[in-house]
C-alpha cells in the first residue's frame, strides 16, 4: 500500500516541480531565494503548503546533491522535513539556506532521538520572548496558548515609514552569514538585544568565528509589512510595543486596546498607543523630555515610576514626523546646551554652537553668521551687557545715508516679541530660562526638566514658607 | 480623543456609583472639559450648606492635572477668596494619569471638612482656626448660611 501512496506522492510532487520549472503560477506561491554555503543563490516559487522535504526535492538536484543531503536553514533553525511552509513565518523573497549536511548516515537516527520540538521554526518559540517563564506556567490550555500570536513591532524607517509588525532573524555574529543554527532558542528581550547570549553552528564553511573560535548568533528584525529587500533590510525593534495578550486597560483612558506599549518600570505600566502619543505631544510641547547621558533625549513612565526611561528612542517615530523633527530638534538643543554650549540666538536659526568655554564673542558659522556676545546673546559688543537689549549690530551696513538710531530701535522686526517676552516673563533665579506665569499659585517650578528649581514669582528667589505665608496666591 | 474617553467614562462611574458628597453634575455636552457639581460636606461648619465648584480639565488631561475653583464662597483656610484651592493630589509635581476625578473630588471633600492651618492660602483664617476656634465656627456658620446654595433634600 504505502508504496502506492509514495508513488502517487512523487508524481504530484514531480508534476508540481514541472509546473514550478515553467514559472507557471501555483495559487499563492511565494518566491523566495535559497542561498547555498557555496555563495550560489537559486530564486524558487514555492507553495506554501508544502512541507521542507518538498523544498529539499526541488533544491537538490540544482545543488547536485540528494535530497537527503540537504539541510535547509531558516532564522536560526534547520527545519525539520514534515514542517509547512506557511508555518515558518516567510515572506515574499525571503532567503532560505541550504547546506550540505555532514553526517548523512545517522540523520535518522537523530531525529529520532530528538523530537522535531528542536527544530521547531523559531517563530513558534518566540512567544517565549514576550511572556515570561511563570506566566506562560498559568496558561494552561491549549485554547489560550493559541490565541497568544507572537508580534513583534518595529519600526520600518525604509519604505514603510511607519510601526509595522516585525520578523525575528537570525545571523552569524562573525561573518554575518545567515546559515546559522541557534543553540538554544531566546527566552527574554536580553538573549535578542545584547550581543553573545547565545551560541550556535555557523553553516558557513569559510567563517571562523570570534578570536576565541566561537560563533555567536546576531539576531535582527525584519517588517513584515513589505517584500524582503535583501539580507541587509532590518528594522529597528519597538520592544515596549506588545501585543496586548492579557488585555490590560490603558492607565489614562482605561481602554483595553492592542497592541499597546509597556513601559520599562517595576509595575509594567501600559498605555495605549492613542495615549502615549498624547503623552509625548504635550511633554515635547513643555519641553518636559529628559536628557538622559546614555539614553538620550527620552521619556519615563508617566505614573512617575522610578528607572522607567525609555532606552530605544525609536519608539517616538509614532509621533507624526513634525513632532518627531521638532523632538530630534530639542534633544539636540538640549545636548549642546548640557555640553556647555549655546544656541545661536537669531530667530530662525538656532544652531547649536560649542565654543571654548572662555569665548565671549560667538560666531554661528555654520548657521546664518551672526556674531553674538555669549552673556546677554545680543549682537556683540565691547564691554558690559547692556541688559535692556539695546546692544547694537556690529554689521553697520554700507549704506549712505543715516537713521535716527532711536527710530531704528522702534521698527525693529523682532522686537514685538522681545518685548512680550520681557513683559510676560520673568528668569528662573537659578538657570535664567524665561518663564511665563499663565495663572495659579506665585509658587514656580523651573520648566527645565534638567533645573527644576522651586521658586516664588513676587520675590524672584527660593521658594520659602513666607512665600507661603504672605503672597501665596499674590 | 483620550481626553474625552476618558472623561466620559468617569463621569459615567461618578453617576452611577451616587456620590454623597458630591451631587448635581452638570456637564455642558458640547464641553466634556468642564464640569460643575456640589460639594456637600458632612462636617460642621459646612454641613450646614452646599458649595459649588468647577472642574476644569486640560486637553492633555490625563497627562496634566485638572483644576478645581469654588464658584461658591467659602470661609475656609485653605481657600482663598477667589476660589482657589491649592490642593496637592492636583499639583504638576504630584499628578498622576492614573488619578481617577473620584479620588480627586474625595480629597478634595476631605479637605473641606477637615481644614488643614499649617498649609493655608488665608494664613488669617488658619490663625484664627488654630487660636479661636469657637469664633472660626462661629464665622464660618454665618459666612455658610449667607452665601451656600442649599444642601439637596435627599
Amino acid at each position: 500500500m504505502s508504496f502506492i501512496v509514495d508513488l502517487i506522492r512523487s508524481i504530484i510532487q514531480s508534476m508540481l516541480q514541472l509546473l514550478s520549472f515553467g514559472k507557471k503560477t501555483i495559487a499563492n506561491s511565494l518566491s523566495i531565494y535559497v542561498k547555498t554555503n557555496t555563495g550560489n543563490t537559486i530564486s524558487v516559487d514555492l507553495d506554501p503548503k508544502w512541507d521542507i522535504k518538498n523544498v529539499k526535492e526541488i533544491v537538490a538536484p540544482k545543488l547536485g546533491l540528494t535530497p537527503e543531503e540537504v539541510k535547509i536553514i531558516f532564522a536560526g533553525k534547520e527545519l525539520d522535513d514534515s514542517i509547512v511552509i506557511e508555518d515558518c513565518d516567510l515572506g515574499q523573497q525571503s532567503i532560505l539556506h541550504a547546506v550540505r549536511a555532514h553526517v548523512t548516515p545517522n540523520k535518522v537516527n537523530v531525529h529520532e532521538e530528538h523530537p522535531s520540538e528542536a527544530s521547531k521554526p523559531l517563530c513558534e518559540t518566540l512567544t517565549d520572548l514576550q511572556i515570561t517563564g511563570p506566566e506562560r506556567d498559568d496558561l494552561h490550555n491549549e485554547e489560550e496558548l493559541r490565541r497568544i500570536k507572537a508580534h513583534f513591532f518595529v519600526y520600518c524607517s525604509s519604505p514603510c515609514k511607519n510601526m509595522q509588525t516585525g520578523k525575528l532573524r537570525v545571523r552569524c555574529l562573525s561573518c554575518g552569514s545567515g546559515a546559522f543554527i541557534v543553540d538554544r532558542d531566546p527566552q527574554n528581550w536580553d538573549d535578542v538585544l545584547k550581543e553573545k547570549q547565545i551560541s550556535g553552528v555557523c553553516e558557513n564553511e569559510t567563517c571562523v568565528g570570534n578570536s576565541d573560535g566561537l560563533t555567536f548568533a546576531e539576531f535582527y528584525f525584519k517588517c513584515a509589512d513589505h517584500p524582503s529587500q535583501g539580507e541587509n533590510d532590518s528594522a529597528v525593534p519597538l520592544s515596549l510595543i506588545r501585543s496586548n495578550i492579557y488585555e490590560v486597560p490603558c492607565l489614562a483612558c482605561t481602554d483595553v486596546s492592542d497592541p499597546v506599549l509597556v513601559f520599562p518600570c517595576d509595575a509594567r505600566h501600559v498605555t495605549c498607543l492613542d495615549c502615549f502619543r498624547t503623552y509625548c505631544s504635550s511633554r515635547l510641547q513643555e519641553r518636559q523630555f529628559w536628557s538622559h547621558p546614555e539614553y538620550g533625549y527620552t521619556l519615563a513612565c508617566p505614573a512617575g515610576c522610578e528607572n522607567s526611561f525609555i532606552i530605544e528612542v525609536h519608539h517616538f517615530r509614532l509621533l507624526t514626523p513634525q513632532q518627531y523633527a521638532q523632538y530630534q530638534r530639542f534633544g539636540a538643543e538640549e545636548y549642546v546646551l548640557q555640553a556647555g554650549g549655546v544656541l545661536c540666538p537669531q530667530p530662525g536659526c538656532g544652531m547649536g554652537i560649542l565654543a571654548d568655554p572662555d569665548c565671549k564673542r560667538i560666531t554661528c558659522i555654520n548657521g546664518c553668521g551672526f556674531v553674538f556676545c555669549r552673556q546677554c546673546l545680543q549682537g556683540y559688543h565691547i564691554g558690559d551687557c547692556v541688559l535692556d537689549g539695546d546692544g547694537t549690530s556690529e554689521l553697520k551696513g554700507d549704506c549712505l545715508y543715516s537713521v535716527d538710531p532711536n527710530r531704528a530701535d522702534k521698527a525693529r522686526w523682532d522686537d514685538a516679541s522681545k518685548v512680550t517676552i520681557k513683559v510676560s516673563t520673568k528668569p528662573c533665579p537659578k538657570c535664567r530660562t524665561p518663564t511665563e506665569r499663565d495663572g495659579g499659585c506665585m509658587h514656580m517650578v523651573c520648566t527645565r526638566p534638567q533645573c527644576g528649581f522651586h521658586w516664588c514669582w513676587v520675590c524672584q528667589t527660593e521658594w520659602t514658607r513666607d512665600c507661603m505665608g504672605s503672597h501665596w496666591f499674590g | 480623543m483620550a481626553a474625552t474617553r476618558r472623561l466620559q467614562k468617569e463621569l459615567g462611574d461618578i453617576r452611577t456609583s451616587g456620590m454623597k458628597s458630591f451631587r448635581d453634575i452638570q456637564v455642558d455636552e458640547s464641553n466634556i472639559l468642564t464640569w460643575q457639581g456640589l460639594i456637600v460636606p458632612d462636617n460642621p461648619p459646612y454641613n450646614k450648606g452646599a458649595f459649588r465648584i468647577e472642574i476644569n480639565f486640560p486637553a492633555e488631561y490625563p497627562f496634566k492635572p485638572p483644576k478645581i475653583n469654588f464658584k461658591t464662597k467659602i470661609y475656609h483656610p485653605n481657600i482663598d477668596e477667589k476660589g482657589q484651592v491649592c490642593l496637592p493630589i492636583i499639583s504638576a509635581e504630584n499628578w498622576k494619569p492614573a488619578t481617577k476625578t473620584d479620588q480627586v473630588i474625595q480629597a478634595l471633600v476631605a479637605l473641606v471638612n477637615d481644614p488643614e492651618p499649617e498649609h493655608p492660602l488665608r494664613a488669617d483664617l488658619a490663625e484664627e482656626f488654630l487660636k479661636d476656634r469657637k469664633k472660626f465656627i462661629k464665622n464660618a456658620e454665618e459666612f455658610t448660611k449667607k452665601h451656600s446654595e442649599k444642601r439637596p433634600s435627599d
